[in-house]
């Protein structure tokens, strides 16, 4: 697929099969001691969905990521502030406030009670299932996640959020393309976290306009696309993606420059 | 494209800003930054330049790089 101003940075579901290969074939190259990137075929779908092509049908899933909480994160919530420390002076319009104070010490000063609980470890284990399931509606991948205990119990939205980089916050309460809502998983049919696929189409299509530089021998659109999208996503909800996942094997574009746009979605 | 160029001493890269979209073209495009600077600071950069709170800023390979990466790596792993 050629990049034409006419493409409207949407994928046909066979496209996202195509995408989907390939963002699990790097992750496993780049990304081995990680839980890989499975195909999981769901052939079940509703009867009142008509679907022609059987083999499409199907998420692609990750899951028992894990992230350390609590303390942990506390420490991790401030080697990043101090990183951050830098950005957040520069830009005159933020000022470190009281609420980034709190988030930094968060999970210090909860209270425990012995006599009730069984003392949970400081150092609680948090994992986090991620799937990438296509909407037809919107003809886009869409990111679907939940995050629970080692116990199996779910996270809530804000511990979630309290296991996310601060710079993920950021992107969340400024970005409103990528505001998170809890949604019945539409192959699962349980309420999972996602992240609201409306103004995808339009910040993909501005990501591949960008690089004028596209050779024949490249990767198509079809098979960078979702290496591409979960470079976007992935900050939001504090998954990294490697730089290596841009050039793996074969030599992609020439990157030596930054396009920007203003936000897509204003 | 624009390269960036990355004399061995200073380690500086030369980041070439593009305007897509409906983004105000900057009058100077070319801007040297140390390597060693994360990405965040370009962003930053950008965001006092247009006046803006919401940027969406990323490498011509249709990747878009995590705030802390460093210039340089960006530099060299898009070689």
């Amino acid at each position: 697929m050629d990049i034409c101003s006419s493409w409207d940075g949407t994928l046909s579901s066979s496209d996202f099969r195509v995408a989907a290969t390939t963002l699990s074939k790097k992750w496993k190259v780049i990304n081995p001691v990680f839980p890989p990137w499975t195909w999981v075929p769901c052939p079940r779908r509703p009867f009142w969905v008509a679907s022609s092509d059987s083999e499409v049908d199907g998420y692609l899933s990750l899951e028992n990521f894990y992230q350390l909480s609590s303390n942990e994160v506390g420490h991790r919530c401030s080697i990043e502030t101090q990183a951050l420390n830098n950005l957040v002076d520069v830009l005159c319009s933020y000022k470190s406030s009281p609420a980034k104070e709190e988030l930094v010490n968060c999970g210090k000063e909860e209270p425990v009670d012995n006599a009730t609980l069984v003392q949970s470890d400081d150092q609680e284990m948090h994992f986090y299932d991620f799937h990438i399931v296509y909407s037809n509606s919107y003809r886009v991948p869409v990111l679907y996640f939940r995050g629970y205990q080692s116990d199996g119990q779910l996270l809530a939205l804000d511990e979630i959020e309290r296991d996310l980089p601060l710079n993920s916050l950021k992107i969340l309460r400024e970005s409103k393309w990528t505001f998170m809502t809890q949604e019945e998983h539409p192959y699962l049919n349980r309420p999972w976290y996602t992240l609201h696929p409306c103004g995808t189409s339009e910040w993909m299509k501005l990501l591949f306009l960008g690089g004028d530089s596209q050779t024949k021998d490249g990767p198509t659109i079809q098979q960078q696309y979702l290496v591409s999208w979960l470079s976007v996503v992935g900050q939001a909800v504090g998954l990294r993606i490697p730089l290596e996942m841009i050039n793996n094997s074969c030599p992609l574009y020439p990157v030596n420059s930054v396009t920007l746009s203003n936000e897509v979605n204003d | 494209m624009a390269a960036a160029e990355s004399p061995n001493s200073s380690r500086k890269v030369v980041v070439h800003l593009r305007a897509t979209g409906d983004a105000p073209i900057l009058k100077q495009a070319k801007f040297k930054i140390a390597g060693t600077d994360k990405f965040a600071k370009v962003i930053d950069f950008l965001r006092r330049q247009l006046h803006r709170d919401t940027l969406f800023v990323y490498v011509n390979s249709a990747f878009s790089p995590n705030p802390d990466e460093l210039v340089i790596d960006l530099y060299n792993e898009n070689m």
